[in-house]
C-alpha cells in the first residue's frame, strides 16, 4: 500500500511538472519583440503548466510560407499571427481550429466586449475564425513645425484632396540649383491604402458584398472612387510633391517623414508610438488627423488592417487548450492596453478603451485617440468591413504593379486601373 | 567481390545526401508541376500541361524571361571582360599590388543580401551617398531603385560589383600560371600589347573563361534573388522581376505550388540547355594547356 502511494506521488509530481509546450509565431519586429516576450512571460507566470516558445519569424508573408511548410512536415506551430488578408485563405485551408468553436465551449470568455468594427472584419458568416489581435488603420501624420514654417495652419490639417495638394505645394522647398530638398507627402507603395480609399468613399473592393455574402468572383474597383485616388497619387508624383518608396517599404516612408524630408505621411496607426518618440528626438511637433477625402465625397470609413491570431490543428488536444489559453490571455484588457500603449495598435475591446479613458490616458495621448476616433466614426457596412478574398496577396500585387507602372509614366491612372482589374480578376479566378 | 562492395558502401553517405536534398525535391517539383495544388498542399488536381501553358501565355512571365536574358547576358559579359581587364592590371608588378588585390576581393566576402542592402542604402534617393554626390557635382537627382530604366542599371551594377572579385581571383591565378617564356617570345616577335592580350593571354586563359561563364550564368540566374528582393522587389511594375524572383513570388508569396514547380522545371531545362551547349561547343574552342 505504502509503495503504491509513493509511486502515485511520484507519478503525480512527474505529471504536474510535465508542461504543455506550445509555439507562438509572430511578425512584430524591432522593439515589439520584447514587448510580446514580456506579455507571454506574464502569461506563463499565471499558467505555469504551459510553456510558450515565442518566435519572431519575419514578415506576415514569411510566417504564412513557414506555416505551410511546417504543416506539411507534420510539425505545425500552435499559434500564428497572420495579416488580415490571409483570412479567407486560412478559413479555406482546413488546418485551423476556428476560435469560435473554442469560444462556444468556454463560458469565461465574452466576445461581446470586442469592438464591433473589429469583429465585423474577422467574422465571416457570423463565425469568428481567428482572434483579432493587432488592429490598425491608416492615419495622416503631419509635421506641425513645418506647417507653421510655411504658413499653413498647424491645427487645420488638410481634409480634402485639394487642400492636400495645396499643402504639399507649400511644403515643397528647392535649393538654388532647383533640386527638391523637401516636399509634401509620402506613403508606402502598398495596396492597403488603395483599399482604404475605396472604403473611405463607401465603395466595395470585390463583388458579393465584398466577398462577405458569398465568395468573391471579381473585383469591382474600376470606378470613379478608385480613379480619384490614383489621380491624386499620379498628380502628386508628377509634380514632385510626393516621394514614392519601394513596394511595401514602410521604413523608408517613416524615415522620409522623421528626417523632415516630407511634411506629411500616411501610415498605419501602429506607428504612433514610434513617431511620437522620433519626432521628439528630431525636435518637431507631431500632428495626426483623419485621412483627407476626395472633394465632395461622402465619408464611408476606414477598414481595419493588421493581424489576428490563428490556432492550428494539433494531434494533442491539450496543446490546443493551451494555445486557446494563450490567445485568450493576449486578448484580455491588460495585455491589450500594454500593446496599445507600446505600439499604437488599437485596444480591440471596449472595456480596455473605457479603462484608459477613465484614467485620462487619452487626454495626454491625443494621437492614440485620433486613431481610435477615426475607426469609431466609420460607417459600418460591407464596404467598410473590408473585403474577404482568397487570392488577396495577388490582388494587392496586381494593384501595386499597376501603380508602379503609373508612377513611372508607363500607364495613365485609368489604364493602371484597367490592368489592375484584369490581373486581379485572373488571380481570383485561379485561386484554389 | 569484397573489393567491389567497399567503394559503393563509402559512396552511400554522399549519395544519400544528394538523393534526399537534390533528386527527391527535383522529382517532387517535376511531379507537382502537373497539378494544381492548394495552399496547404492538402488538395491536388491533375491538370496536365496546364501550368506550362498558362506560364507561356502569361505576359508577366514572358517579361520575366526576357529580363532574365537581358540581366544575365549583361552581367556575365561585362563581369567577364571587366574582371579580365582588372586582373591584367593587378598582375602588374607595381608596389602595393597585394593591397589592391585584398581590397578588390572584399565584396566577395559579403553575402548577396548584404550587398543588396548596401547598394540600397547608397542608392537611396534621399539619404544615399550616390545621390548626394550626384547633386553636388552634376546637380541631378535620380530615383535609382524605383524608376525605369535605372532600377535595372542599379541591379546590374550591384551584381557585377558582387561577382567581379570571384572572377578576378581566377583570372589572376590563371595569368600568373602563364609561363614568362611565352610572353617574352611574343615581345621578341614584335607583338604589341593589344595583340599580346587578345591573341595570346586571353586564349591561354580560355579554360578559366569557360568555367567563369558557366559559374556567372548560374549565379546571376539563381543567386540574384537576394539582391533583387532587397534592392527593387522586382519593381517598378515587375520591370526587374527575373525568373527566379517570379518563382519565389508565385511559390512562397502566392502559394501556387503547381505553377511555381512548372517555373522550376522551365529553369531547370534552360540551365540544362546552357550547360550542354557550352560543353559541346565551348570545349572545342577552349585551349587546354
Amino acid at each position: 500500500m505504502k509503495k503504491v502511494t509513493v509511486l502515485l506521488l511520484i507519478l503525480m509530481t512527474v505529471v504536474s511538472f510535465a508542461k504543455v509546450k506550445i509555439q507562438f509565431w509572430h511578425a512584430m519586429g524591432g522593439w515589439r519583440i520584447e514587448v510580446i516576450q514580456n506579455m507571454v512571460n506574464e502569461f506563463m507566470k499565471l499558467n505555469p503548466e504551459v510553456e510558450v516558445e515565442v518566435q519572431y519569424v519575419g514578415s506576415y508573408e514569411e510566417i504564412l510560407a513557414k506555416t505551410v511548410a511546417a504543416v506539411q512536415a507534420g510539425t505545425p506551430p500552435h499559434v500564428v499571427q497572420l495579416n488580415e488578408i490571409s483570412t479567407q485563405k486560412m478559413v479555406d485551408s482546413g488546418v485551423i481550429v476556428p476560435v469560435q468553436d473554442l469560444i462556444d465551449k468556454d463560458p469565461s470568455f465574452d466576445v461581446g466586449l470586442f469592438l464591433p468594427q473589429v469583429l465585423n472584419y474577422y467574422r465571416i458568416g457570423g463565425k469568428l475564425y481567428s482572434m483579432p489581435w493587432n488592429s490598425s488603420t491608416p492615419l495622416l501624420y503631419y509635421n506641425k513645425t513645418l506647417f507653421r514654417e510655411v504658413g499653413l495652419d498647424p491645427d487645420n490639417p488638410p481634409k480634402t484632396y485639394t487642400e492636400l495638394i495645396d499643402a504639399c505645394r507649400k511644403l515643397m522647398k528647392k535649393d538654388d540649383k532647383g533640386n527638391v530638398i523637401r516636399t509634401g507627402i509620402t506613403w508606402p507603395l502598398y495596396a492597403w491604402f488603395f483599399e482604404e480609399y475605396m472604403a473611405l468613399q463607401n465603395q466595395a473592393l470585390v463583388d458579393n458584398n465584398n466577398g462577405r455574402t458569398a465568395k468573391a468572383t471579381k473585383v469591382v474597383f474600376n470606378n470613379q472612387a478608385a480613379l480619384n485616388f490614383l489621380n491624386l497619387w499620379n498628380t502628386l508624383t508628377k509634380e514632385g510633391l510626393m516621394i514614392n518608396t519601394k513596394r511595401a517599404d514602410w521604413t523608408a516612408a517613416r524615415q522620409l517623414f522623421i528626417s523632415q524630408t516630407v511634411g506629411m505621411l500616411i501610415s498605419s496607426t501602429s506607428d504612433v508610438a514610434l513617431l511620437i518618440t522620433e519626432s521628439t528626438k528630431q525636435g518637431f511637433e507631431l500632428g495626426t488627423a483623419f485621412l483627407p477625402l476626395p472633394d465632395g465625397a461622402a465619408r464611408g470609413g476606414v477598414v481595419i488592417g493588421g493581424g489576428s491570431l490563428w490556432i492550428i490543428k494539433q494531434k494533442n488536444q491539450a496543446e490546443i487548450e493551451a494555445a486557446w489559453k494563450l490567445v485568450k490571455y493576449l486578448a484580455e484588457p491588460g495585455p491589450q492596453i500594454t500593446w496599445h500603449q507600446a505600439t499604437g495598435y488599437f485596444p480591440i475591446r471596449v472595456d480596455a478603451i473605457q479603462k484608459l479613458q477613465v484614467q485620462g490616458y487619452y487626454k495626454d495621448n491625443v494621437h492614440h485617440l485620433t486613431a481610435i476616433l477615426q475607426l469609431l466614426t466609420s460607417v459600418q457596412n460591407y464596404n467598410t468591413n473590408g473585403a474577404i478574398i482568397g487570392a488577396f496577396p495577388e490582388v494587392r500585387d496586381a494593384i501595386e504593379t499597376a501603380v508602379e507602372k503609373m508612377i513611372s509614366g508607363v500607364l495613365t491612372p485609368k489604364q493602371a486601373l484597367d490592368e489592375a482589374e484584369k490581373n486581379a480578376n485572373k488571380a481570383i479566378k485561379e485561386y484554389f | 567481390m569484397r573489393r567491389k562492395f567497399l567503394p559503393y558502401l563509402l559512396l552511400i553517405p554522399t549519395y544519400l545526401v544528394i538523393v534526399i536534398f537534390i533528386y527527391l525535391p527535383a522529382y517532387d517539383s517535376f511531379y507537382s508541376s502537373f497539378f494544381k495544388v492548394s495552399v496547404f498542399g492538402n488538395r491536388k488536381i491533375f491538370v496536365g500541361f496546364q501550368n506550362y501553358l498558362s506560364l507561356f501565355k502569361d505576359k508577366d512571365y514572358l517579361g520575366a524571361v526576357s529580363f532574365t536574358l537581358l540581366y544575365t547576358a549583361t552581367t556575365v559579359v561585362l563581369s567577364i571582360f571587366l574582371s579580365f581587364f582588372l586582373a591584367l592590371l593587378l598582375d602588374q608588378k607595381v608596389p602595393g599590388s597585394r593591397i589592391y588585390r585584398t581590397l578588390i576581393f572584399a565584396p566577395y566576402a559579403v553575402s548577396h543580401a548584404v550587398a543588396g542592402a548596401l547598394w540600397g542604402f547608397l542608392l537611396n534617393p534621399v539619404v544615399g551617398h550616390v545621390n548626394y554626390l550626384m547633386r553636388i557635382f552634376f546637380g541631378i537627382q535620380t530615383q535609382w531603385l524605383t524608376t525605369r530604366p535605372f532600377a535595372a542599371y542599379s541591379l546590374i551594377f550591384a551584381s557585377i560589383w558582387k561577382t567581379l572579385p570571384f572572377n578576378i581571383i581566377f583570372y589572376l591565378a590563371a595569368l600568373q600560371s602563364i609561363s614568362s617564356d611565352v610572353i617574352e617570345a611574343s615581345i621578341i616577335d614584335g607583338a604589341n600589347s593589344w595583340t599580346r592580350v587578345w591573341k595570346i593571354l586571353f586564349p591561354l586563359v580560355s579554360p578559366i573563361t569557360f568555367y567563369l561563364v558557366i559559374m556567372s550564368i548560374i549565379s546571376s540566374t539563381f543567386q540574384s534573388f537576394a539582391i533583387i528582393d532587397v534592392m527593387t522587389k522586382g519593381g517598378p511594375g515587375g520591370y526587374t522581376t527575373n525568373m527566379i524572383y517570379k518563382l519565389f513570388m508565385d511559390g512562397f508569396r502566392f502559394q501556387k505550388t503547381g505553377l511555381a514547380s512548372a517555373e522550376n522545371v522551365v529553369l531547370f531545362a534552360a540551365m540544362m540547355i546552357v550547360t550542354i551547349i557550352y560543353f559541346v561547343y565551348g570545349q572545342r574552342r577552349v585551349h587546354y594547356q
